[in-house]
């Protein structure tokens, strides 16, 4: 009987609660569907990227419309979707073949090359020419040959730095104290950073906080700062930047890397970094924490101080040891590509127009309005700051921050002081750039993709160890070649080489 | 003299007894200690993290005991508490409205199911039964959701998937089948008609098996986070643990997208405001479990007896 009570408490209590439930669903009536009614009846561009959700995106996205509508006759409707969940979302939306017009695609989330080999976008390089002409023309050939696979261009490419000009960054306070300033200015190669790593580590073992010199020595294996194109992730395969035979290489084989790494082992003796391999998560924490003063390898790009010590809390200095280059990975990070099924692919060759060569209509798609996000802080330099007052650009209603998924970032306007200028000198890195012998070339990897996966296995096996510098030099690099070899680098390497061969004499 | 050995025998092989008994019992007390300590631990740790400054938790590591005390997580998550606060009423709203809406459903198909009597009650079993065999696969279920029956972004597609389970649909006929004919027949000669006998009697009867199959829905809405994954665009519209789902994949994507190099990100939650997230998330659904544990209990054995 007493069961039977509290089971009828807990159907009664569970009715009470629906009940509540009913009458509030009425009230939050706002939480069903937004409705999805266009401005007129021109045609509405569907342009999927990833990104947190604005709050003022309706009101953004009114503006642009109407600033689209008198230029192109379209209007826009930005659908953003959480980082995490975007590859998931946007792969539903393929597979089921729901039709959208615009998408953010690149090499690392909504993959470029499986979306060109479902046949998900749609070749532009007829259109784009005609219908883009300020865009097409504001990249050499070279550049868009970067986003081409298999003779046809399925993206539009936005401009942002291309090249990874990597380097180590000091922290200027811990450089200022062991005064190599001048030193550090003029450094070439890792080798010469070796003296300065040896003063700095004297000052660690003084100060309170610093525990480390470095956290992580890894990077500097980093394939760019030896001179070399990688060209597929964990596989050890390369050519070499100065080879216009693009031979490909095992990058384990050549002596830079047994140079890198006794570099590497030699300073994991000295105590330079600490003997349990660290997470990269827990080494921003710690840098953060100021346990550490150098970062051994990470892109120096202008402006790119600023960006770190805002991120990072502390004020750095840096230097470019890799040279840039232009590599297809380089160029591809940043498309954005039209669907196969779209309706008006035409508007939206003019969509991406001007959103790469308009300064006005980029900077309200990737800032807001001006007076509601931002404002004017100093016109003629294009230094803005949040509009009424806000602390920060995050708090007015409207700020994605990916200036770069939207298009050309050297026509948008600076957010921060420092990074006044930045973007002429990015473009001329850029303009600058060697292009890499293989610059355009992407390897298809679908008839060795057994071997990809062990090689790959056997690289986070044994490469990381000489990564962190763990163990004797010659053991660890016999002992990964060897793994490489067994794991069959060697039919990767001969199948990448006949891909190579092919586009080389397809192209010239 | 003998008879004296022998309850001192007697009395030695009652201590040993007595010992291995306490042996065993202590045995296993103590493997389920253990058992229990793991799974306490690591909730522990978390909220222990959430309550640890954020260059103290990087510095010394996670601990049980916060090595600075610290609730700046928790301020920076109610300046604008908007966020958790909505997600928890779209996951008490889908809970509460979609278990009473799927019990409706599940009990008057398991109920017409039951009755030996239904014309077409072997083709509806197997249609039933077939769907828990066999299904489409997401992108057919996609496809479905949204480009039919046009429920995405909306607060019907997180209640629809769970409105019939088949499992449950066949706990609930076993349960139906196992009342007495008579009854039913008792009830149509007193002129009660199909309705009048589903709802007085049959329904009334089924509680046991009712409130277990409302609870594993429930259970089920308030964990689901998939539905929202595929069809939720409106940050309005969040449930609960999609919520944490969004905050925990975010970090990652950005964390990928840094060693991509060439672009910068936005800013990356702290350790220590993704603890406390985690912490508001699952506390009071903490609460509701130990509030509701002895149903649940009762519903594991519910498939037992019969």
């Amino acid at each position: 009987m007493k069961k039977g009570i509290s089971r009828r408490n807990f159907l009664r209590s569970m009715g009470i609660a629906a009940a509540a439930g009913g009458v509030s669903l009425g009230g939050l009536s706002r939480l069903s569907r937004l409705s999805a009614q266009g401005s007129a009846d021109l045609p509405r561009l569907v342009y999927l990227f990833p990104g947190a959700p604005q709050p003022d995106v309706q009101r953004v996205q009114d503006a642009l419309s109407a600033y689209m509508a008198e230029r192109i006759g379209a209007t826009i409707e930005l659908r953003a979707t959480d980082w995490g969940t975007f590859d998931t979302q946007i792969g539903l939306i393929n597979a089921s073949a729901e039709s959208y017009d615009l998408a953010f695609t690149a090499p690392w989330i909504n993959n470029y090359y499986t979306n060109v080999n479902q046949e998900y976008l749609m070749p532009l390089e007829d259109m784009l020419p005609e219908l883009a002409p300020n865009f097409w023309a504001s990249l050499t050939p070279q550049t868009w040959e970067a986003a081409r696979v298999g003779g046809s261009i399925y993206a539009g490419i936005n401009q942002q730095i291309f090249v990874k000009p990597f380097g180590p960054y000091i922290r200027t306070d811990v450089l200022e104290a062991v005064g190599l300033g001048d030193a550090f200015a003029a450094l070439t190669s890792y080798e010469e950073l070796e003296a300065i790593m040896a003063a700095v580590k004297e000052y660690v073992d003084q100060d309170e906080t610093l525990t480390h010199v470095t956290y992580n020595l890894g990077p500097i294996l980093t394939e760019e700062n030896w001179g070399f194109d990688p060209q597929l992730p964990n596989s050890m395969l390369v050519v070499r930047s100065t080879d216009d035979s693009a031979q490909v290489l095992i990058y384990s084989q050549t002596d830079e890397y047994r140079q890198g790494a006794e570099l590497i082992r030699r300073w994991y003796q000295a105590g330079y970094a600490p003997s349990d391999i660290q997470l990269w998560t827990q080494m921003d924490d710690a840098w953060l924490a100021g346990q550490f003063a150098v970062r051994v390898s990470d892109i120096v790009k202008p402006g790119g101080n600023a960006e770190v010590q805002a991120r990072w809390g502390w004020a750095v200095t840096s230097k470019a040891i890799a040279e840039p280059l232009l590599t297809t990975g380089g160029v591809s990070a940043t498309l954005n590509g039209i669907s196969s099924i779209s309706a008006n692919p035409e508007l939206a060759v003019q969509y991406l127009e001007l959103a790469n060569s308009d300064p006005v209509f980029y900077n309200m798609l990737c800032k807001g309005l001006e007076g509601v996000h931002w404002e004017w802080a100093d016109e003629d330099q294009l230094l803005i700051r949040p509009a009424n007052g806000a602390a920060s650009f995050g708090d007015t209603g409207y700020a994605p921050s990916t200036d770069w998924m939207f298009g050309n970032v050297f026509n948008s306007y600076y957010g921060d002081a420092s990074q006044v200028g930045a973007w002429p000198e990015t473009a001329e890195l850029n303009r600058n750039a060697r292009p890499s012998p293989v610059l355009g070339f992407t390897f298809d990897g679908s008839s060795v993709q057994t071997e990809i996966a062990s090689v790959a296995a056997a690289y986070q096996e044994f490469a990381n160890p000489l990564g962190s510098g763990v163990v004797d030099v010659d053991e660890g690099i016999n002992n990964l070649n060897q793994a490489l070899i067994d794991a069959g680098v060697e039919r990767i390497r001969d199948e990448m080489q006949a891909q190579i061969d092919a586009w080389k004499s397809a192209n010239s | 003299m003998s008879t004296h050995t022998e309850r001192l025998r007697e009395q030695k092989r009652q201590d040993t007894d007595r010992l291995m008994n306490w042996l065993s019992r202590f045995s296993v007390h103590f493997t389920l200690l253990c058992f229990g300590l793991f799974c306490l631990v690591p909730l522990l740790l978390i909220i222990s993290a959430s309550f640890t400054d954020e260059i103290a938790l990087t510095r010394d590591g996670y601990r049980l005991i916060p090595s600075e005390f610290s609730t700046e997580a928790y301020d920076l998550i109610f300046r604008n508490p908007t966020v958790i606060v909505r997600a928890y009423a779209v996951t008490l709203l889908t809970t509460t409205v979609g278990t009473l809406i799927a019990l409706t459903f599940m009990s008057m198909l398991a109920y017409v199911l039951s009755r030996p009597d239904f014309v077409l009650r072997k083709p509806l079993s197997f249609f039933v039964f077939f769907t828990m065999l066999f299904n489409g696969g997401v992108v057919p279920y996609y496809i479905l959701m949204t480009q039919y029956l046009h429920v995405q972004d909306t607060f019907f597609a997180l209640m629809l998937p769970y409105f019939v389970v088949a499992f449950y649909v066949l706990i609930l006929r076993t349960y139906f089948a196992a009342l007495p004919s008579e009854l039913i027949d008792a009830a149509r000669v007193d002129g009660a008609g199909e309705l009048r006998i589903f709802v007085s009697i049959a329904l009334p009867l089924a509680k046991p098996a009712l409130a277990t199959i409302g609870l594993f829905t429930a259970l089920n809405y308030w964990n689901d986070w998939t539905t929202s994954l595929y069809f939720i665009r409106d940050p309005h519209l969040y449930p609960l643990q999609y919520l944490l789902y969004i905050i925990q994949s975010n970090s990652q994507a950005m964390q990928l997208q840094s060693a991509v190099g060439n672009i910068t990100v936005g800013e990356v939650p702290t350790q220590t405001a993704r603890m406390a997230m985690a912490v508001l998330a699952t506390g009071p659904a903490a609460l509701f479990f130990l509030f509701f544990q002895r149903y649940l209990i009762r519903g594991v054995t519910l498939g037992a007896f019969k």
